[in-house]
């Protein structure tokens, strides 16, 4: 079924994704070098899927009089509970302050403001000064539609829509490219480029209840484990404390934003509790997102919450023009299934968000694999154990903006390779394959399967047994991939997108549940019920997945280095860039 | 024509108790030959348009439809639903509904099924210069402000193309440049501290712009996100006459 030879495409730069990572990338490529041709491979809609656009709540950036980078870095570290790449962490804090400038004065975007004409900060869990810059609570949808029209400036090449298939090498091993599928047609292609940068985003579709869009299913994550690059923190997967419980409805594990708490929403479970003044009487329901989602979901399964599986958010305490005119999307968001924000509790539960564990990178993007570079949260150690709200679109636009620059650094003396034949061919069959089988199983049950498997046994509470358990699952649904079969023709057909959404979402999910069995110890987001404690005797190390040489993943540990701030808040050499 | 059924929806939710499910039959404007029209589809409360597409898709898999956020960001799964455009993941089924009609925006070449081409609209889009260019004479706009009043009242516009399928103008005129391209060239003719305003008045003001307007309204009734693209083209057509 697919056309042979397949259309060749030919670019200096390639990026996959297009949230705010791979559409920063785009715009510093393109400052840096206005001739470059670049390529943006996109499996939604350019600048519209994906998750940056989906960020309520906003971004962090040390900018309020009292506040310092120190501080934001050490609320990071802190936040992360030590397992950061601390200079990963310390250049999204250096980088933020400007990188909003950049936004807004080179991109337009309209950030609320107070009205003495400051930048407006709002306050957001785990943080020691209100640094989020927002607007309103559509933060991602202002970045992103600006980002979306500044990439048609630049008249970037767009293959919208069609999504990233294999990396590609030469016979030597060089990276040559990537196939790409066109998802309306159906048709293949080979996309050299003489560098590639993946901005995928993660994969946290893979749990029942989940919170990202659709096209986030760990496509860049896979295709660099395919290609033997070092993962780590893979176990590390942000449970966000407030999604929406609407029963059956696609609605359900959508984001109440972080902002609720920061303004003084409370939790109750069905009795009435507000059971944050057990799990942190300090902080409350402004502790981190690991704790606060263990909490909910230590009600949950205890038998304290609602009926339907959720504990109770209530801020209708603010009044509801208040909350009408700070909280207008999350009151709409609750209208739509019945609730509503501003006179009473709604139902929430954890819902799976954001990996905080991905590829290993430097603070240039770059890779073990020469051309090859990652941004975003395909990338690890940001974030360490767990992410403060407003560091993830931070991560994606810092990131994504270094990508860029690298990327047109590196594309200067870096030659096109042709790819390997026979990786061309295997990568299309592989594609295909769903295609040309008559019976077979569809992907909705497998994929459901695999949203049952991860929530249960590799959620927000963990043990070996389930673990082990999630394994042999992983291991017999990786086997039953190979019996898909999806009826209808090659265009515009969905249901065979999805049977490659779940190899690549079972593939991170190895990584997950291999990492998660690795790390006998409770840190951040990973909590095991037979190690419910912090060890950091042992555990001050970062687990570390690669490909292996049967093909399964590989595990092995590396100790942190504290190059800035050691445990115990001791700074070691924290100067001012 | 076959019926395709399903009596209760499989999903990858567990629902609490016996929720009772809304039986709806759906009628899908397919585009393959033979392909099947008519589902019936049991639905637990509550429920939106998106879970009934999703509820089709496990009786046919070959149904062709698209969504990306589920909560009114991306602007991916706009249809027709008994003949209005809407987001189907924001267009709630009612108890009490029995039948629904679900058609592809109208104004786009038809991919597949439910699947358009909005390559019309985004050729619009471009031509306001829709991109944000710095040198105006202010630098920042603080609360209260009245230019940041202006342009916040046309912010948040999702290129969903609701408003395309809703306005008579854009199917009898191919070079108008319709309600989504005019509200965002508003966003940024009212921005003070935005460098190219005489530009996109120049666009605007010129045929395909704010003159074919009819002020029929459909836009402002079908954008779902509240938006009065209406409004944003009465305002731009006051700034075209006084510049």
């Amino acid at each position: 079924m697919p056309e042979w030879p397949p259309e060749w495409l030919e670019t200096d730069i390639a990026i996959v994704g297009s949230g705010g990572a791979g559409l920063m990338c785009a715009l510093h490529a393109a400052t840096a070098d206005p001739e470059l041709k670049i390529t943006i491979v996109s499996k939604g809609a350019v600048g519209r899927s994906g998750c940056t656009r989906m960020v309520q709540g906003g971004f962090n950036a040390a900018l309020g009089a009292e506040d310092s980078l120190e501080a934001h870095f050490r609320d990071t570290i802190e936040g992360g509970q030590y397992l950061n790449d601390q200079e990963l962490a310390w250049t999204l804090v250096c980088d933020a302050p400007g990188v909003i400038d950049e936004l807004e004065t080179r991109f337009g975007c309209l950030f609320d403001r107070t009205e003495g004409g400051a930048i407006d900060l709002k306050p957001f869990g785990g943080q020691s000064f209100d640094r989020t810059v927002h607007r309103a609570d559509q933060t991602g949808l202002e970045i992103m539609g600006r980002l979306r029209d500044q990439v048609l400036r630049i008249g970037a090449h767009e293959l919208e829509d069609w999504r990233a298939l294999d990396l590609l090498f030469d016979v030597h091993g060089e990276l040559s490219g990537l196939t790409v599928l066109d998802t309306q047609s159906g048709h293949a292609a080979v996309l050299l480029a003489r560098a590639v940068v993946i901005a995928t985003g993660g994969s946290a579709t893979m749990y029942r209840i989940a919170a990202p869009a659709r096209e986030k299913t760990g496509d860049g994550m896979a295709m660099c484990y395919r290609a033997g690059l070092p993962f780590r923190d893979m176990e590390m997967l942000q449970f966000h404390p407030t999604g929406l419980v609407a029963g059956d409805s696609a609605l359900t594990g959508s984001v109440l934003e972080e902002g609720l708490r920061g303004a003084g929403a409370h939790l109750y479970n069905r009795f009435g509790e507000r059971y944050m003044e057990r799990a942190d009487p300090i902080r409350l329901e402004r502790s981190t997102r690991d704790v606060v989602a263990r909490a909910s979901y230590t009600e949950i399964v205890e038998g304290r919450g609602t009926p339907s599986g959720g504990v109770l958010l209530d801020i209708s305490h603010l009044g509801a023009d208040e909350i009408r005119r700070r909280f207008s999307g999350m009151a709409a968001r609750t209208l739509l299934v019945g609730a509503d924000l501003t006179t009473g509790p709604v139902e929430v539960s954890p819902t799976a968000h954001f990996h905080m564990g991905g590829v290993v990178i430097d603070q240039d993007c770059v890779t073990e694999i020469d051309g090859l570079l990652v941004a975003g949260e395909d990338a690890g150690g940001t974030h360490g154990a767990n992410r403060l709200g407003g560091n993830g679109v931070a991560e994606s636009t810092v990131y994504g903006a270094r990508a860029g620059d690298t990327a047109a650094a590196l594309v200067r003396d870096r030659a096109l390779y042709l790819p390997d034949d026979r990786l061309v061919a295997d990568s299309l069959d592989q594609a295909y394959a769903p295609l040309r089988r008559s019976t077979g199983l569809t992907p909705f049950e497998l994929t459901d399967r695999l949203k049952h498997v991860m929530w249960t046994h590799c959620g927000v509470v963990r043990s070996r047994g389930g673990l082990l358990q999630a394994r042999e699952e992983l291991s017999d649904l990786a086997s039953q991939l190979t019996r898909i079969a999806v009826p209808g023709p090659k265009e515009a057909n969905p249901a065979w997108q999805q049977s490659l959404d779940l190899a690549s979402q079972i593939t991170v999910a190895r990584l997950i549940v291999e990492s998660a069995l690795e790390r006998e110890e409770s840190r951040g987001a990973h909590f095991r019920s037979d190690h419910p404690e912090r060890d950091d005797d042992r555990w001050l190390r970062a687990v570390i997945a690669e490909r292996g040489p049967d093909g399964n993943p590989s595990i092995g540990t590396r100790d942190v280095e504290f190059t800035r701030l050691a445990p115990g808040g001791r700074a070691v050499a924290c100067e001012t860039a | 024509m076959a019926v395709l059924e399903r009596s209760r929806r499989q999903t990858n939710i567990e629902t609490a108790g016996d929720a009772p499910a809304t039986t709806v039959r759906l009628t899908i404007a397919r585009s393959d030959a033979g392909a099947v029209r008519e589902f019936r589809v049991a639905l637990t409360q509550p429920a939106v348009v998106l879970d009934a597409l999703l509820a089709g898709q496990r009786l046919d898999p070959s149904l062709g439809f698209r969504y990306s956020c589920r909560v009114a960001m991306c602007g991916t799964c706009a249809v027709r639903v008994n003949g209005r455009p809407t987001l189907a993941c924001q267009q709630p089924i009612t108890p009490d509904t029995d039948e629904l009609l679900l058609e592809p925006l109208a104004g786009f070449a038809v991919v597949r099924d439910l699947v358009v081409d909005t390559s019309p609209f985004w050729n619009a889009w471009r031509r306001v210069v829709p991109w944000f260019m710095p040198g105006g004479p202010r630098e920042a706009l603080p609360a209260g402000d009245a230019s940041r009043a202006e342009v916040e009242r046309g912010l948040d516009c999702i290129a969903c193309g609701a408003c395309w399928s809703a306005c008579d103008v854009v199917v009898t005129n191919a070079g108008y440049l319709g309600p989504a391209a005019l509200n965002r060239a508003l966003t940024l003719v009212a921005d003070e501290r935005d460098g190219a305003r005489a530009e996109r008045l120049r666009v605007a003001g010129q045929q395909g712009g704010v003159t074919h307007c009819h002020s029929i309204l459909g836009c402002t009734a079908a954008c779902p996100k509240g938006l009065d693209p209406s409004a944003s083209i009465r305002r731009l057509r006051r700034w075209s006459l006084v510049a």
